[in-house]
């Protein structure tokens, strides 16, 4: 366990430990242990008839059962803690524990006998527990203070000072204070606890290791399939593996377009000076060439390796030994994963082999970054597209529809009727025309990812309340009544305004085309809980129930519409769907054949924070 | 009977603007683009301004109506900043902007959409001329 770990870093990278469930199995073998105490001491007593400390023991036997009832009371509610509480207050109790353990287990040996105890080897299984437990200095310091103890407490018994008790009648009387025996005893007992404390901590440290790495593997493959942004994901990256190796710092350089320069990509735990210290030259620099072939190489001690292009400002740093690992995408190599140590030597052929696999991750990033790019790329070239057919077809068709309109009106002279007839013809063309043009350009823009506008707060009446204004003139000319009722209190809804204005002309507009004289257009505003419900409802031709299923898809007209005499693109709906889609609200449509239509939209109702976001 | 300026990078449009400005018995001047616009400003000093909004760039005409209304006194153009303009404009239905006039951003007098009717433009410039 390393302190350097603790909760202070960010949740995915934290090694803390959680020994919670450790706590708990702890207690549950303390219940074995307490309950023998017990029966050995019954045991003794009455079938081996062994003159015992009964009252010592059977209390010592009972204090363990007791904490350990108590200890079950205090670790209950652990798990409900969040991660960090839960892993300090996991500690704190194991480390509690292991004292409580440590106090029963000398009141236990000294009541068995001390030095001659049976019961010595525990001390054993003690240190292995502790070895688990806790890290990699503690175990040793205690296993000292746990020999110095025994030490003592032999020396205070040999003395006499305190009593010493005979448990085994077999054992020559005063064995216990025969110098030879104790230094024998105390010899046996520091170097074989030694050694199993020593292979235990070293198999802990090694899982905790691999731990560490795999908790590390996970977490960059998350990072790489979560975040797009590439100079994030390399930050993690470089981060994620110092953490795991347990080392200084870490950087990511990535080859630029010539291939002759390592850029910075990403840096953790160097000093700005050092980070600032320029590229490296791919192709001058012995070691980053000799990476970029493709090998892991490990520089054991900077000072002495002639490979590094800034030997002088790596050692200033205070680094003494590099691992340096290629990014390979695509057979190619792209960038250098490095990571550093304060100490030489401090790198294994298996750190290479973990370091090559955060590395590939590195690379699955890089070419993510690309791919989005080359979307990112093709999405602007679509924007610019639509740009280009803004101006070049529309112009003509616009001049053409001016020119057609004036003569129409006879500003160049009288025109017989058969030509005023065909030029209006042509007119109802050239308009039908146009608003196919400007729909498939709305529709483009709205399906057009990188394009998108962010949604804004938008005051819904006043908006809505315009456009409703701007369309009077149309239901005027069709003799169509048009009404509108919204609550006095204005609403905030998440949208854009160009795009709220076109939902509602589209909609309204449908609603006025498709209503013959005398009928009427209701547009109503309520609030509920799911957001602000606008509803356009119309005394229309209505929609064919078969046919509202397919009213949002591009270029749907619905037949009725069509045997209509009302032009239309098919696209106007469709535009609004993907309008609503994209304000994260809701359109649905009821109608009845004949008799009219209502469409319901609903929007989020914006707070006031959504107006900083 | 006034004098229009009518600026669009389009013939079929200015000859279009042309034909009902001058059935509503006004007189009619054209530039093809802004720099040559402000140049027959000063030259004929028009009483009304027809601008398109997209010529070269689809800014252009803004630029040239920010540049004609400028709020500095010592502008070249103080003296014209008081000629109406209406912006033709076929941009309100299809970029993401929503422009209407407006003092700060942009000061123009009106906009009339694009393709335009006829007499919806006749009825605009009179009532600018007549203000």
């Amino acid at each position: 366990m390393d302190d350097r770990f603790s909760d202070s870093q960010p949740a995915e990278l934290s090694f803390q430990r959680d020994l919670s469930g450790d706590c708990r199995q702890l207690i549950s073998m303390r219940w074995g242990v307490g309950s023998l105490v017990l029966i050995a001491t019954a045991f003794a007593e009455i079938v081996l008839e062994v003159n015992l400390p009964v009252i010592g023991l059977v209390a010592t036997g009972l204090a363990i059962l007791g904490m350990n009832t108590y200890l079950t009371l205090i670790t209950r509610p652990l798990s409900d803690l969040p991660g960090p509480q839960r892993r300090r207050r996991a500690r704190q109790l194991v480390i509690i524990q292991i004292l409580f353990d440590w106090v029963a287990m000398f009141v236990a040996l000294h009541f068995t006998g001390g030095i001659t105890s049976p019961a010595l080897p525990f001390i054993l299984v003690h240190g292995v527990v502790v070895a688990i437990l806790l890290s990699s200095w503690m175990p040793y310091a205690y296993l000292a203070l746990t020999i110095a103890i025994l030490t003592i407490l032999s020396l205070l018994e040999r003395s006499g000072a305190i009593p010493h008790w005979y448990v085994i009648p077999a054992l020559p009387l005063y064995l216990h204070r025969r110098p030879l025996f104790i230094a024998a005893q105390l010899s046996f007992i520091a170097i074989t606890s030694s050694v199993v404390v020593y292979l235990t901590a070293a198999i802990m440290n090694r899982l905790i290791e691999r731990e560490r790495r795999v908790t590390t593997l996970l977490h960059t493959a998350n990072t790489v399939s979560s975040i797009f942004s590439l100079s994030e994901v390399l930050d993690r990256l470089a981060r994620g593996a110092a953490h795991a190796l347990n080392v200084r710092a870490a950087s990511i350089r990535l080859l630029d377009e010539t291939g002759d320069n390592l850029n910075l990509a990403a840096a953790y735990g160097l000093s700005q000076n050092y980070v600032d210290k320029g590229p490296v030259d791919a192709t001058g620099s012995q070691f980053s060439g000799e990476v970029l072939e493709g090998h892991p190489v490990i520089i054991d001690e900077v000072e002495t390796d002639s490979r590094l292009q800034y030997q002088q400002q790596i050692a200033e740093e205070g680094i003494r030994s590099i691992l340096a690992v290629p990014i390979t995408g695509r057979g190619k190599p792209v960038g250098i994963l490095r990571v550093y140590s304060d100490q030489p030597h401090r790198f294994s052929d298996d750190d290479a082999d973990f370091i090559m696999a955060i590395a590939s991750q590195g690379a699955i990033a890089v070419e993510n970054a690309i791919a989005y790019e080359t979307l990112y790329q093709s999405d602007s070239d679509r924007a610019q597209f639509v740009r280009m057919v803004t101006h070049e077809l529309r112009s003509p068709v616009g001049g053409a529809q001016s020119l057609l309109r004036t003569l129409l009106r006879g500003m160049a002279g009288d025109l017989t009727e058969q030509q005023q007839d065909l030029l209006g013809r042509l007119e109802v063309r050239l308009d039908l025309l146009l608003d196919l043009i400007n729909d498939l350009l709305a529709l483009a823009e709205s399906k057009t990812v990188g394009q998108r506008e962010p949604l804004k707060r938008i005051p819904l009446q006043p908006v809505l309340g315009d456009v409703i204004k701007s369309m009077q003139v149309e239901a005027d000319s069709k003799k169509v009544s048009l009404a509108y009722d919204a609550p006095f209190e204005i609403f905030a809804v998440l949208a854009t305004e160009e795009g709220l204005v076109r939902v509602f002309r589209n909609l309204i507009g449908n609603a006025i085309k498709y209503t013959p004289s005398g009928g009427s257009v209701t547009v109503r505003v309520v609030e509920r809980p799911s957001g602000a419900v606008i509803s356009v409802a119309d005394t229309g031709i209505g929609i064919p129930k078969e046919e509202i299923s397919l009213l949002w898809n591009d270029f749907f007209r619905a037949s009725n519409a069509r045997r209509s005499k009302v032009s239309g693109t098919g696209l106007g709906l469709s535009i609004v769907k993907q309008l609503i889609d994209h304000f994260g609200g809701s359109v649905s449509v009821h109608s009845i054949e004949g008799e009219g239509t209502t469409f319901k939209v609903t929007l989020q109702i914006a707070s006031p924070a959504d107006e900083a976001a | 009977m006034a004098t229009i300026l009518i600026i669009d990078d389009d013939p079929d449009m200015i000859l279009a603007a042309r034909l009902c400005m001058e059935s509503a018995g006004h007189e009619v001047i054209e530039a093809a683009d802004g720099s040559e616009g402000l140049e027959k400003i000063k030259e004929q000093r028009p009483d009304l301004i027809i601008l398109d909004v997209m010529m070269d760039s689809t800014t252009e005409g803004f630029q040239f109506a920010i540049k004609l209304r400028s709020p500095d006194p010592t502008s070249p153009y103080a003296q014209y900043a008081d000629i109406p303009i209406i912006m033709l404009t076929a941009i309100h239905s299809t970029t993401s902007l929503r422009f209407g006039p407006d003092e700060d951003y942009l000061p123009v007098d009106a906009f009339v959409e694009k393709p335009f009717d006829p007499d919806q433009l006749i009825a605009q410039v009179d009532e600018l001329l007549n203000r």
